[in-house]
């Protein structure tokens, strides 16, 4: 439909801006992260990411029963709370040898787990998180909604059928927030004021905002299938080390509801998510060429053995220099953390079995110290970890489901595997991969029924705690790879380090000064108004940071006109 | 207890792991510990937990918030906080969260069904540092914020009773 394609290759506009800018805080995350870069000509010339939090969590765990690290690391954030305690229980398996003896129950129990959460974070990510770069919600108001979804109707994306009336009513829900001042989630917004970096259509932002609200809906029922089995959400309490307690879930009952929310879930991923994606991503295809990396890293996820890396559905795996033609191994040996710009006592670069957390803060205008992130690095490079990496390494290893969709959005764009490396291919890959696991959790929950059906209900093994022992649990979560290392003494915690998504990707840089991923991503990025710098955004948020610092306080002090009563 | 009484939320919210951000899980948990509740009343450890409360947010009728609240008081002091309020500090919020508490309810709005929401609140002295204790001007502070937490879900049609000591 006229509007609704480009009809020209979309060009981000480029400003005339020199100097800094600084976006601090970075919004619509979790934590607290501040993004300078120097802009010359309006381009980004040079990149600093900084997290302005301490993240000491290791520090109080020293001396406690490893089995109480789950609960804590979980604690750590409000939104990737069980893939820490999913890696606390991985890391306390490996140091006592459980596992390898994880019933087969137990881990299609805690795969399904893991991919509702993989469900929910990636619909969340898009639509809450991320579509405001994009999507001029404010432009929707001057729709035509019947041209709206004949558009939806007629683009043979997938979509489901639309009706003016529904989107049309959407329009005057939106019109109301707008006219009473009530714009609440979209306040702060840089499309308040009309913009040149947004692309869309009246029409298309319409039907965006449209599914920005029933995303906001439809979140709850992957959140719902994360509480069947986690037993609550959010802090999981399931996860046991030796596979998990959820017996109630696998009543039948239980199991059938959490089957039912699974398929409510699925058909707004392939009926809404992926068809929104093909939609959105031509008006913004020279995003295919802006915010892109060198080196990516994935550790594979779901296993079919807890105690084989191998075994996982999703290949590890590491690309060097965007060699796709040569994929290497996966090795944990070759990851250790630098933290010569970080806030911390000097230091050689540290396996994280030896690694430290001595905090040291030091105000350095230079920028000679500007993190308290560690920079993580493997095989001494900086690598890019998170649905991006992982993509690329499954398709690289020719795992056959994401070849076929990355093939089928590199057709529909009319582009080449070169454009993966890219912000649009990141927001791309985050896609294929809620579709890759969302339709393999299909063979795990007909794996389980097979397994009840036959009375196989074991979901947890015995074992006994070794006075000594070490032990790491990899998930390459949402965010990307995240290891949690331990060291046991005397039964108790000696040490403990968490290497997390977000460390990789938002890392400062490393002792030979390399740049950490986001940083490299940002150089080049086009910046049109200083003030107003969506473009940092964009790639910024397509890593769908969370820096994993759990402050949760009302706060008052920021709003002049708030006032409320003391008792 | 009618058929028609009001469902009712308690909802403690923040980080256990610093201090006082985790009063109100602390407040929740002392609840569950001394306290029985007539079955219109839940109680919950919501955690940091943003944007997946909303299930729980959406289906009651109210929802009583227990949190740390920050308004230049002495540490201790008890505040309460009433839905037009809240909702009006929306559209000025700069939080560095934007997907937390008020964030989520002015989802909930959206998702079609905001609960009327009372925010019982205390000054916290620290939030910070790395500890699953309380500060102790906070953790004198907390049965009086107890209190007022009961007197509020007795005030919207709940019932309750302090558990019978167990035996020894």
């Amino acid at each position: 439909m006229a509007g609704c394609k480009p009809k020209t290759a979309p060009v981000t506009p480029v400003g005339n801006y020199t100097g800094k800018v600084v976006v601090d805080p970075i919004n619509r995350i979790e934590g607290h992260l501040r993004i300078e870069v120097e802009v010359e000509n309006g381009r980004v010339k040079n990149a600093w990411s900084s997290s302005q939090l301490f993240r000491g969590l290791e520090i109080i765990l020293k001396g406690r029963d490893p089995r109480d690290a789950k609960h804590f690391t979980q604690r750590a954030c409000g939104v990737c709370t069980h893939v820490h305690a999913l890696a606390s229980t991985r890391m306390v398996e490996n140091a006592v040898g459980v596992d390898k003896r994880i019933p087969a129950l137990g881990v299609a129990m805690r795969n399904l787990l893991l991919g509702a959460q993989f469900l929910h974070d990636h619909i969340v990510h898009f639509y809450h998180l991320h579509a405001l770069d994009w999507v001029d919600v404010v432009n929707a108001l001057s729709a035509n909604p019947k041209k709206a979804a004949d558009f939806v109707n007629s683009a043979g994306l997938g979509h489901r059928k639309h009706t003016e009336a529904e989107l049309k009513a959407v329009q005057d829900r939106l019109k109301k927030f707008v006219d009473g001042g009530q714009l609440g989630i979209f306040a702060n917004a840089y499309f308040l004021k009309p913009h040149a970096a947004y692309k869309l259509g009246p029409e298309l932002n319409l039907v965006a905002t449209a599914h920005y609200l029933e995303a906001l809906k439809l979140q709850i029922l992957p959140s719902r299938m994360m509480a069947i089995i986690g037993g609550k959400n959010p802090h999981t309490q399931a996860l046991y080390e030796g596979g998990i307690t959820s017996y109630d879930a696998i009543t039948k009952d239980k199991f059938k509801l959490f089957k039912d929310l699974y398929k409510q879930t699925m058909d707004f991923v392939l009926n809404t998510y992926v068809p929104d994606v093909l939609a959105v991503a031509p008006h913004y295809l020279d995003w295919g060429g802006i915010g892109g990396t060198t080196n990516f890293l994935s550790c594979g996820e779901f296993p079919s053995n807890e105690g084989d890396l191998n075994s996982r559905y999703l290949p590890a795996g590491a690309i060097y220099k965007r060699d796709i033609a040569n994929p290497k191994p996966f090795d944990p040996n070759k990851i250790a953390e630098h933290v010569k710009f970080s806030w911390y006592e000097a230091g050689a670069p540290l396996h994280p079995f030896k690694g430290e957390t001595k905090p040291k803060y030091v105000e350095a205008k230079d920028m000679s110290k500007y993190s308290w992130m560690k920079a993580p690095r493997y095989d001494g490079g900086a690598f890019e970890v998170g649905p991006l990496a992982q993509t690329l390494v499954a398709f690289a290893k020719g795992h056959k489901e994401t070849v076929g969709l990355v093939s089928m959005v590199l057709k529909h764009l009319g582009v080449g595997p070169e454009a993966l490396f890219s912000t649009l291919g990141r927001t791309a890959a985050r896609c294929i991969q809620t579709v890759v696991i969302g339709k393999e959790m299909q063979a795990w929950m007909d794996n389980v029924d097979k397994m009840l059906a036959k009375g196989d209900d074991t979901l947890l093994a015995k074992w006994d705690m070794p006075d000594t022992g070490q032990g790491v649990g990899f998930v390459d979560a949402p965010r990307g790879v995240l290891s949690h290392w331990i060291n046991i003494k005397g039964k108790k915690i000696e040490n403990i380090q968490l290497v997390v998504p977000s460390t990789w990707n938002l890392g400062p840089r490393d002792d030979k000064g390399v740049l950490g991923p986001v940083e490299e991503a940002l150089v080049g990025t086009p910046v049109f108004d200083p003030k107003r710098p969506v473009e940092v955004l964009r790639t910024v948020h397509s890593y769908d940071p969370c820096i994993a610092c759990g402050v949760h306080i009302i706060d008052p002090k920021t709003n002049e006109v708030y006032k409320f009563k003391v008792c | 207890m009618s058929e028609q009484a009001k469902t009712i939320l308690v909802l403690g919210v923040g980080n256990i792991l610093m201090h006082d951000e985790g009063l109100g899980v602390r407040a929740v948990e002392h609840l569950a510990e001394n306290y029985e509740f007539s079955p219109n009343v839940e109680l919950m450890d919501g955690g940091a937990g943003g944007l997946r409360l909303a299930d729980e947010l959406t289906s009651h009728d109210c929802v009583v918030v227990v949190d740390a609240v920050m308004n230049g008081g002495q540490p201790g002091d008890l505040y309460r906080l009433e839905g037009d309020d809240l909702k009006l500090s929306l559209t000025f919020k700069q939080s560095m969260h934007e997907t937390d508490l008020l964030e989520t309810m002015a989802c909930c709005e959206i998702i079609g069904h905001r609960p009327n929401c009372v925010v019982l609140g205390m000054e916290p002295l620290n939030i910070e540092g790395w500890s699953l204790e309380l500060t102790e001007p906070c953790a004198a502070a907390l049965p009086g914020l107890i209190v007022r937490v009961l007197d509020e879900i007795r005030a919207l049609g709940g019932e309750v009773r302090p558990k019978a000591p167990v035996p020894a």
